[in-house]
């Protein structure tokens, strides 16, 4: 069987998130967040054509998971990312 | 005392804004939120009541308490305010809402005022136009219709539609039935998803209910023996830090977040509230979260509180017994990849190579390659 060539790690997912006050988000995957620990924005690649903006959220779930979300301002989606 | 001009002084560390206030108050301009400031130029007679977050919390607790006990899971997000779903409470209350109405005002006692409706939202707007006796019902059929005449401000009731209320105001827009009569595309583009939002409560839809969850009280109180501050509070918190960790009902499991409150000695309570960033059952950790808050104390207490407000995963605080060698676990590790490949292919172990370890889009940072010297 042939190996496999290295790949990315971390690559963002697409996320049911439910925003709430101010944009920042209530609940992600049906499970209502605890509280938003920090927030972020980043913005790179705009030399490009196709820029990064995303709008990060370090949050805490109702089960105690920990997860990281972001608001991509340019698709206008929201996705998951391990970070 | 309401018969004065009253107002409920802000919370230690909180904005410096007014909160609830008396009819007497309310005759001098003093509105809840204000400044201090504003209201103290409005009426320069006005008393600031210190606040009792920690008793506000125990009365209403009791009040969802009630609630509950006549079969209602209820969600409330502040004091003051609670709903429920009734349809599934007809069947054990005479069959009909009144009775489901009659039971909740049973537990509740009088000057309460209640509301019913298809939404939320709509039962908010039903219960605020509600006299004390007499409940206000919105049918399923006309919510649309009923909610019309109302005004935008009706929205605040929701904290995140705050803004849209005002913009909306300040555009002409002065009821919800004008709302309703917005094309949604239009109000998405100039109001994002709040806009979506505050013209789903003006059609009468809502989101879902959350109820609480059931509570797990695990607290811990020390009376001190004088006025506290400083030092003295850190040795209390590390005491009470202790007897937290050390309470049967934890089972071993972590701490997600607690609750730190303490009662001054001039009156008045303050409480704050922390979330772990990664739950945790260490006492020194707990210790280093907790105890900057302490700093936020404007004056000296005569007890401290600490309970925990939400419990984590179990807590694997057990040492090894016997600790491996690095060479031992190396050649352990490397006959695992070996016979995991054997059974599945070269995939089955893969290595994490850092590409760029601080770039600040995670996918950037690593790779995942072939594992080469197995």
């Amino acid at each position: 069987m042939p190996s496999r060539a290295a790949s990315g790690l971390g690559a963002p997912r697409l996320a049911r998130v439910r925003p709430g006050a101010r944009g920042a988000p209530a609940a992600v995957d049906a499970l209502a967040v605890d509280c938003v620990l920090e927030e972020w924005v980043v913005e790179d690649l705009w030399w490009t054509g196709r820029p990064l903006r995303r709008r990060y959220f370090e949050c805490v779930l109702e089960n105690g998971r920990n997860a990281v979300v972001f608001f991509d301002l340019v698709r206008r989606r929201w996705f998951e990312q391990r970070a | 005392m309401l018969a004065e001009p009253v107002a409920l002084a802000p919370e230690a560390g909180r904005e410096q804004v007014v909160g609830e206030v008396s009819a007497a108050a309310e005759a001098f301009g003093v509105t809840p939120g204000m400044r201090v400031g504003e209201a103290l130029a409005r009426c320069p007679e006005l008393r600031l009541a210190p606040p009792d977050p920690e008793g506000v919390r125990a009365l209403w607790r009791e009040v969802l308490d009630r609630l509950e006990a006549v079969g209602a899971a209820v969600e409330s997000d502040r004091p003051g305010c609670a709903f429920f779903e009734a349809d599934g409470l007809r069947g054990i209350h005479g069959g009909h809402l009144e009775g489901v109405i009659a039971a909740a005002r049973r537990v509740l006692g009088r000057g309460i005022r209640l509301g019913a409706g298809p939404s939320r939202f709509s039962s908010y707007a039903a219960a605020r136009r509600a006299r004390p006796r007499r409940a206000e019902i919105v049918g399923q059929g006309g919510v649309r219709a009923w909610l019309a005449p109302l005004p935008v401000s009706f929205l605040r009731a929701r904290p995140e539609l705050g803004v849209v209320a005002d913009t909306l105001e300040r555009l002409g827009i002065r009821t919800l039935g004008e709302l309703s009569g917005l094309p949604a595309p239009a109000v998405a583009e100039r109001f994002g998803h709040p806009g979506r939002l505050a013209l789903d409560l003006a059609r009468g839809r809502d989101t879902p209910l959350e109820p609480r969850r059931p509570a797990e009280p695990v607290l811990e109180r020390l009376e001190l023996p004088e006025a506290a501050l400083g030092q003295q509070l850190e040795r209390a918190l590390e005491l009470l830090i202790a007897r937290v960790l050390a309470r049967p009902e934890r089972r071993g499991r972590s701490l997600r977040s607690a609750a730190l409150s303490v009662r001054f000695v001039a009156g008045g309570t303050w409480r704050t509230r922390v979330t772990l960033r990664q739950a945790s059952a260490d006492a020194g950790l707990l210790a280093t979260v907790l105890t900057p808050k302490l700093a936020e104390l404007p004056a000296p207490a005569d007890s401290i509180t600490l309970e925990v407000e939400a419990f984590g995963p179990p807590a694997h605080d057990q040492a090894r017994l016997v600790e491996e060698r690095d060479s031992t676990r190396r050649v352990r590790l490397s006959e695992a990849v070996r016979q995991a490949r054997q059974a599945v292919g070269d995939d089955a172990a893969m290595r994490v190579l850092e590409v760029d370890p601080d770039s600040r889009l995670p996918e950037r940072r690593a790779l995942l390659a072939p594992w080469t010297d197995a």
